[in-house]
């Protein structure tokens, strides 16, 4: 029950318990002064009287008071709908936009204070943690540099024994996947701080898809996988061809690398309600329900893909989803493990 | 080839400094700007390496303030901030190349390598290595008089090859030049075209030309 329902009912009863004691009291009145003026037995008389005033002003009274109840509460609780359709639409990148206060003073705008204190908090708590993710991963890049360097010119030494150079390549293979992973947090640090800009230009999306499955085909071989294109249509969109380009890359890789020997990738592109859409099938292990809802998580993987065949940074899927969402498009994933998997992006068209 | 390191961070200075001596290079280093727009001034140099972040004068006003005097010695940028479109920025700005740290020695050492060259690039329409033909014009290749099929990548990745036959050609470079790729990819892309390729102009001729350097990226030479 609302409080709105809850508040009209206690009102509706509190009207019709004062009405009966009024209705008592009137009776009483009537029935005494019945009893002075004629002496007899007045009962019948002031009982159809008393009915006929409840009936001509209570029940009208009541209803009006219901009325005026129902009105009341409505009036009362509206800051409490509003508030709640303002907080509904509260999420981690809006914090800083305060919630609209009534300026009466009253207890609901108290309570929005509070809670604008709350979310400016919260705000400066985000910050602080994308913040920390820049400066981390700047901090990382200069000792990361220096290894780098200093293994690769202990390479150059010409009497390694090849047992030491076996050891100092795997070491430069491992910087080099760090190097990977802290280049992808530096990037999504700074989309998440909102310093990456995009550079927009209407791009052929369908031209992008044909170069990328002619490098899927190539990238799918060795493994024996089969890659299809379907369908390709002639798509204009707003975007970031750079991104866009990487954003079918990480795709395709995933598509490739999570699939299993002489599977399928299949990739199609249409138009459909006013919306380009992109999707990329493969026939891999797939994701079970439970990891779907948190696939495009940093640094996520399903126990599926801990396969020592597979080497990714664990980033892949998370940089897909922003460059998606920096279009101002979806990317959604569906699974039937064991039997297909498919990515599909759709992106708004020029307009 | 005489070239100006500028680079605040020591270490980093130090093994650059090393591995292009090594490569043959005649190497200067200064820490902070406004020394590298002083030495730029006295000395020519073939190529400067530019870190973008230095105390004080930042990187990209050394580069600015060298433009604007008219000094168009070939410039290569590092950078550790990583920025999508810093790269473009900087090449606006006038530099010619752009490197993110972390980078690889050996990439460092082949775009230097390709700048200090630049203007002295192959820019014939035929290009040769061996008894390997690349006609620009037509976009045939022959091997040993031999047509060879190649899809649009894989001419594209020959023809880069060959235009910088004897120089190593770091993966990234690869991936910038073929496939114009801003970002490391993490894939095995090249790699795997470069096997495509060897298939089409190794595998059944000899000498073979296309020799991988471990670690670093690859090459096409004609064994001596």
């Amino acid at each position: 029950m609302t409080i709105r329902t809850r508040l009209t009912l206690w009102y509706a009863s509190v009207l019709i318990v004062s009405l009966i004691i009024i209705g008592l009291g009137t009776y009483r009145e009537i029935d005494e002064q019945m009893r002075h003026e004629h002496h007899r037995e007045p009962t019948e008389h002031a009982i159809s009287e008393t009915s006929e005033m409840i009936f001509q002003v209570g029940i009208p009274a009541i209803l009006l008071g219901l009325l005026g109840g129902w009105w009341l509460t409505q009036k009362a609780m509206s800051p409490v709908s509003k508030l709640t359709d303002a907080i509904t639409k509260v999420h981690e990148r809006n914090l800083r936009e305060p919630l609209p206060r009534t300026g009466s003073g009253d207890e609901f705008d108290r309570l929005t204070e509070v809670f604008n204190d709350t979310l400016a908090r919260l705000d400066d708590s985000f910050n602080r943690v994308r913040e920390f993710t820049l400066h981390a991963s700047h901090e990382l890049k200069t000792p990361l540099t220096i290894l780098c360097g200093e293994v690769e010119t202990a390479l150059r030494d010409e009497s390694l024994s090849p047992l030491e150079r076996e050891r100092l390549i795997s070491q430069l293979d491992e910087l080099q996947r760090l190097a990977r992973i802290v280049d992808g947090l530096t990037l999504l640090a700074k989309a998440d701080a909102g310093q990456v800009a995009l550079q927009l230009e209407p791009v052929r999306l369908d031209e992008l898809v044909r170069d990328n499955f002619a490098d899927a085909q190539i990238l799918a071989e060795p493994q024996g996988v089969q890659v299809e294109l379907p369908a390709c249509e002639e798509i204009v969109i707003h975007g970031d061809r750079h991104r866009l380009r990487q954003l079918l890359l990480n795709l395709t890789d995933n598509a490739v690398k999570y699939n299993q020997p002489q599977g399928r990738v299949t990739m199609n592109l249409r138009q459909t309600n006013g919306a380009a859409e992109f999707t990329i099938a493969n026939t891999g292990p797939g994701v079970p329900p439970e990891s779907l809802p948190r696939i495009f998580d940093r640094f996520y993987r399903g126990d599926a893909a801990h396969s020592p065949m597979v080497d990714g940074c664990g980033l892949g899927l998370s940089i897909a989803k922003w460059i998606v969402s920096a279009h101002q498009g979806t990317i959604t994933i569906e699974s039937t493990p064991g039997q297909l998997t498919t990515v599909t992006v759709r992106l708004p068209l020029t307009t | 080839m005489r070239v100006l390191v500028v680079e605040d961070e020591k270490k980093t200075a130090s093994f650059v400094r090393k591995a292009l001596q090594s490569e043959g290079f005649a190497v200067d280093v200064c820490h902070n700007g406004n020394d590298a727009l002083a030495a730029a001034k006295t000395t020519p140099f073939d190529v400067i390496v530019l870190d973008i972040m230095l105390p004080g004068r930042d990187g990209l006003s050394v580069l600015r303030l060298l433009r604007e005097r008219r000094d168009a010695t070939p410039i290569l940028l590092l950078s550790a901030r990583g920025e999508v479109n810093e790269r473009v920025e900087g090449l606006n700005l006038g530099a010619d190349d752009y490197l993110p740290k972390p980078f690889e020695l050996a990439e460092l050492v082949a775009r230097m390598r390709a700048l200090g060259r630049r203007g002295g690039e192959n820019k014939s329409p035929l290009l040769r290595v061996a008894d390997l033909t690349l006609d620009t014009l037509t976009r045939r290749a022959q091997r040993g008089g031999a047509e060879i099929e190649l899809t649009a990548r894989e001419y594209r990745l020959l023809e880069f090859l060959m235009r910088s036959a004897g120089r190593l050609c770091g993966r990234m470079m690869i991936l910038e030049k073929v496939w114009d790729y801003d970002f490391d990819p993490g894939t095995n892309l090249v790699d795997v075209y470069i096997r495509r390729l060897r298939e089409k102009i190794d595998a059944n001729f000899e000498p073979k030309l296309v020799q991988t350097i471990r670690g670093a990226g690859y090459m096409l030479k004609e064994p001596a």
